[in-house]
């Protein structure tokens, strides 16, 4: 049964993603990135993590992938969609990835035998337990990180007061 | 399931992100690319959690911060285009040639 779900959420992810960085239409590739952000988070379900699980929803698809559908409506042309949106340089690209992708998988032998041995357990009160502890300084950091970026996307997108 | 096949999709869809993060003309196309090389990152965090240290959670308190560095990384990235767009008129990389628009 889980080979099913897992093949289910690796198809919708990897097809997805390749109509992100494939299709013409910007807005159309926004889309499909919420779609594969959506298999992404099925598969986190898959491996019991039920926090993550939530987070990418929330913030990913309810929050980073509606960010980026604003700004393609907002910058976009009728222009855009008869030029062509890759550069000139695919065949260049398309060897590197296919080299990194080489190298990735073939790293990968080592883990082959490596299976579950329990079943997935809620994990929430542990990750809330971790973050207040072990990692209370970077839990604080990354507040002041937010902070941070908030401020500097107020400042970068306001209109010009002059 | 073993770990290989959650790594073997990580791989998959990281190398996909790279191939649209070097390809794309539209900044916001490189800028969704890049998320899905982010996403690539965090099935392998939680992967080999789950796998190889299923008693702490650290993996998947990692992920936690890197989604949130990464919604940073794009309010902050698509402010700039928004900006960049707003002088130049265009999303396009190769027309961002100018540090003072």
């Amino acid at each position: 049964m889980t080979w099913v779900a897992f093949y289910t959420f690796a198809v919708m992810t990897l097809g997805a993603a390749f109509c992100v960085v494939t299709f013409r239409n910007v807005l159309h590739s926004a889309l499909m990135l919420g779609v594969s952000l959506l298999g992404v988070s099925g598969i986190f379900a898959l491996l019991g993590a039920d926090f993550v699980f939530a987070s990418q929803i929330l913030i990913y698809v309810g929050g980073i992938n509606v960010l980026v559908l604003f700004v393609v409506l907002l910058a976009a042309r009728h222009s855009d969609l008869v030029l062509r949106q890759s550069n000139a340089q695919w065949l260049a690209a398309l060897l590197v990835c296919g080299v990194t992708l080489f190298g990735l998988l073939r790293g990968l032998k080592a883990y082959r035998s490596v299976t579950l041995a329990a079943g997935p357990e809620p994990g929430t009160a542990k990750i809330a337990r971790l973050l207040l502890t072990d990692l209370a300084v970077p839990f604080e950091l990354i507040s002041l990180v937010l902070l941070a970026a908030l401020v500097g996307a107020i400042l970068f997108s306001r209109a010009e007061a002059e | 399931m073993t770990l290989t096949h959650y790594l073997a999709l990580g791989a998959g869809l990281f190398a996909i992100g790279l191939f649209g993060a070097l390809t794309r003309r539209n900044v916001i196309g490189i800028l969704m690319s890049i998320e899905l090389m982010f996403n690539a990152a965090n099935i392998n965090f939680v992967a080999f959690n789950r796998f190889l240290h299923p008693d702490r959670l650290l993996g998947q308190a990692v992920t936690i911060f890197n989604i949130t560095i990464a919604a940073a990384e794009v309010v902050v990235g698509l402010a700039l285009v928004l900006a960049i767009y707003r002088k130049l008129n265009t999303v396009y990389a190769e027309d961002y040639n100018l540090l003072k628009g």
